[in-house]
């Protein structure tokens, strides 16, 4: 049974219409991230599951139950917001315990949830502070205990890290990771980075303009991308995308890069018709091309070099292939000199392609 | 030998301008000249660490800069001294229309002057003695740091030691005083206080302002903070309510006074509706009957006031982290329950601003009684402030008017003195 059911949901502010007819299906105990751009309407989303947005058409179901117009206390969910929300005047235990006493709930009930809940998150220590004496991710955590103490099945999570610098985000990503495998709670988590939603989800929704254009784990997403704006969100540094033409070489086909060709044998389709011919974009990832000195026929492309960009580990190295650029990520200690001329091998097991037109995945 | 120069010269500054004030006041009588001789002084000592350091050096002065600060200091002071002089007045015709201004800012100016000049004096000797200090000693820091910004200051200064602080001190000095048409300097003690405290109208004016105040602090701190949290419901026309409630805030309390006498006149206002309504035996006349007229006065201050209170409050509600709300929510909390818990105590800040508002407005209450009553019936709506005109412009007795105000001036002091140690003072202990 899936845990969250949205069957087609829309939301309008005004005449802006912000999500449009949006399905999702989400599994009990799962981890999906929204990922997309600000503004592509992830907020909206989670505000609808949460009730905190009323729905323009559309059903939400939260553990098979029709919630599309029940309150936000009554649909079983905690959340976690960017901003952190904490009642500022109150203790970090009156934060944990505000929502509890008002339900009335029995004294020892509310002492025992709010000393579990922050001896998971390592706040015992910080129950008598305000929030203002605390730290970001300190804070965060107590933001994440309030949600934790309602017992809740579903965890909604609205950008929760974005706020923390580079190196607290990196713990609290792996905390709310151990949190999932101890707690096996549905979790809905936003996110604008993709690290994050790679990191952690089970599965990946991203979306733009309020459509989902692809929802699969995070390696498909990675290797498979559905479509061209899927493909060049997702990675860092982003995926290479070269224009040309499918064409027929012999009895096999092959891309046609400026006069130049590869074989696609190799090339995964997803039932698209590569004999077809016609423009087509190939989107290939740095660490997927290797530069060769030698050329093998149909296997390889010429390119000039142009510069390097170290980055630690690696570096990554940009070429120029005709009037299009592509970088290549190779080991920091290999050198190539700028204007020469070397050779590309292309992973096509790992490429994507996609037409030109409708940008899909062929 | 230079460090008993640098304490005479501290005291001597420190004495003038004590000198200074007193003799603005009217204390000193005949010795007015004492602050110029604490300030000689003051130059005095300079002269004694100027022959220390074997005169002084000017070129290679590490100081020089400050020191022409002072002096840009001193020329306006002196310019704003110049300002109040007859001749310069009738010179640059344009003065003349705030002569009274220039009249009271005169003497500080002068004063001033003189003063940043023997600062000016005493950054040039240091300059001389430490050519190289590493580190600046307490006179010289005092003296440098943030110089352009205490010389933009200066006019600011003298306006408000002038007019604020030195015409308050003059009043309360003239409440001890028999002053009867004129201000007079001869002190009488306490007389006057007994006088106005054993005066009924004073009395009345003092429950009155009790009243007022605690019913219009009361109903419009809760009234508009209502109305905001209203407001702040993403209603449909909010920009229309809002320009109607603040409406009144726009009219003179003159005008709201009389729009208000109008209203609770019998015989053609509220009561006169009512009645005509079928309600026959229905009486609301506030303002014709002394138990109440108080109330008629309250009602008329709300309707002018609540308005920009509103307004305040909804600024402050519109400062809410949206997200505070939606956890709220998701928490289950009800609506009022997240204003009284949540957001009132985070608008703390604002609360006191209204306060203050609210608070200035009360002790000042003045013109709208005359509007509406004329502190009728009877005495039963007198309020301090009026007491105070009365008797300064109406009654030629300026001496009680001072006793009144100054009393008013306490009334004050005793609110805001606790809270200003509670809210600046106990922070820091924490
Ligand atoms: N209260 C609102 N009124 C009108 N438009 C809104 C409102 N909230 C969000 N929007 C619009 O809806 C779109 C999606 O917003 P949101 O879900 O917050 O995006 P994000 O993916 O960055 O979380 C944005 O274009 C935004 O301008
Ligand atoms: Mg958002």
């Amino acid at each position: 049974m899936s845990s969250i059911s949205i069957r087609e949901l829309k939301l309008n502010f005004g005449s802006v219409e912000v999500l449009k007819q949006l399905d999702l299906e989400i599994e009990d105990g799962e981890f999906l991230v929204l990922l997309g751009p600000s503004g592509c309407g992830k907020s909206t989303l989670l505000n609808c599951i949460a009730g905190l947005l009323d729905a323009t058409d559309g059903q939400i179901f939260i553990k098979g139950r029709n919630v599309t117009w029940e309150e936000p206390k009554d649909r079983g969910i905690g959340m976690v917001f960017q901003s952190y929300a904490l009642y500022p005047q109150m203790s970090v235990k009156g934060n944990l315990s505000f929502g509890l006493r008002n339900q009335r709930m029995a004294r020892d009930e509310i002492e025992q949830r709010v000393s579990r809940a922050a001896e998971m998150l390592q706040i015992e220590a910080l129950l008598d502070r305000k929030p203002a004496a605390l730290s970001g991710g300190q804070r965060q955590r107590v933001a994440i205990g309030r949600a934790l103490v309602r017992d809740a099945d579903v965890f909604l999570f609205d950008e929760p890290l974005s706020n923390l610098d580079a190196k607290l985000r990196s713990e609290l990503r792996v905390e709310i990771k151990r949190l999932h495998a101890r707690l096996a709670n549905t979790m809905v988590y936003v996110t604008h980075d993709q690290i994050e939603a790679l990191t952690l989800a089970d599965r990946i929704a991203v979306m733009r303009h309020g459509i989902i254009q692809q929802l699969a784990d995070p390696h498909t997403i990675y290797d498979r991308p559905a479509n061209r704006f899927v493909a060049g969100f997702i990675g860092s540094p982003s995926m290479n995308f070269l224009d040309g033409n499918l064409v027929r070489n012999g009895s096999a086909a092959a891309f046609d890069l400026a006069g130049q060709r590869i074989s696609v044998d190799g090339y995964r389709a997803n039932g698209g018709d590569l004999n077809g011919g016609g423009t087509a974009v190939l989107g290939v990832r740095p660490e997927h091309v290797t530069i060769q000195a030698q050329s093998r026929p149909d296997q390889t492309i010429e390119a000039t070099v142009d510069i390097e960009e170290p980055m630690g580990a690696d570096s990554l190295q940009w070429l120029r292939v005709g009037d299009q650029q592509l970088s290549v990520r190779k080991r920091a200690d290999v050198q190539h000199e700028p204007g020469s001329t070397v050779h590309l091998d292309f992973d096509l097991a790992k490429a994507s392609l996609f037409d030109a037109n409708s940008e899909q995945r062929l | 030998m230079r460090s008993l120069a640098e304490r005479v010269y501290v005291w001597a500054i420190l004495l003038s301008g004590v000198a200074f004030a007193a003799s603005r006041i009217g204390l000193l009588g005949d010795a007015g000249w004492l602050h110029w001789l604490f300030l000689a002084a003051a130059l005095g000592a300079v002269a004694v660490l100027a022959v220390e350091a074997n005169g002084l050096k000017f070129g290679d002065n590490r100081l020089r800069r400050y020191a022409l600060g002072w002096i840009i200091a001193a020329a306006v002071a002196l310019v704003l001294w110049a300002f109040g002089q007859k001749q310069v007045q009738e010179a640059l015709p344009f003065l003349t229309a705030q002569r009274r201004i220039w009249g009271a800012l005169e003497p500080f100016g002068l004063y001033l002057a003189g003063l940043f000049l023997t600062f000016m004096a005493s950054l040039l000797v240091i300059g001389t003695l430490d050519p190289i200090a590493d580190r600046p000693r307490p006179i010289e820091r005092t003296l440098i740091r943030r110089l352009p910004a205490k010389v933009a200051a200066v006019p600011m200064v003298m306006v408000a030691l002038g007019i604020f602080v030195g015409a308050t001190l003059w009043t309360v000095y003239h409440s001890f005083t028999s002053s009867k048409l004129l201000p007079k300097s001869d002190f009488v003690g306490f007389d006057q206080y007994e006088r106005l405290w054993a005066t009924n109208r004073w009395i009345i004016s003092i429950e009155n302002l009790a009243i007022y105040g605690v019913c219009s602090l009361t109903f419009s701190l809760i009234i508009g903070f209502c109305l905001a949290a209203l407001l702040d419901q993403k209603i449909r026309f909010e920009n229309t309510f809002r320009t109607i409630f603040l409406y009144p805030f726009a009219l003179s309390f003159i005008v709201t006074g009389l729009v208000w006498q109008w209203l609770l006149t019998p015989e053609f206002g509220i009561q006169k509706i009512v009645r005509d309504l079928g309600w026959t035996n229905f009486t609301f006349d506030p303002l014709f009957n002394a138990d109440i007229v108080i109330y008629g006065i309250l009602i008329a201050g709300l309707w002018q006031g609540t308005g920009l209170i509103m307004v305040i409050m909804l600024a402050g509600l519109r400062g809410i982290d949206q997200e505070i709300w939606k956890a709220s929510r998701v928490d289950g909390i009800p609506m009022w329950k997240t204003y009284l818990f949540v957001v009132i105590p985070m608008m703390r800040p604002v609360f006191i601003t209204a306060l203050v508002l609210i608070a200035s407005g009360i002790v000042r209450v003045y013109d709208l009684v005359v509007a509406q009553t004329s502190g009728g019936p009877g005495l039963a709506s007198e309020v301090p402030a009026k007491y105070v005109y009365d008797y300064m412009f109406g009654g030629q007795n300026l001496g009680q008017g001072f006793a009144a105000s100054t009393m008013m001036l306490l009334t004050v002091l005793v609110v805001l003195i606790p809270w200003a140690y509670l809210e600046f003072g106990g922070r820091k202990r924490v």
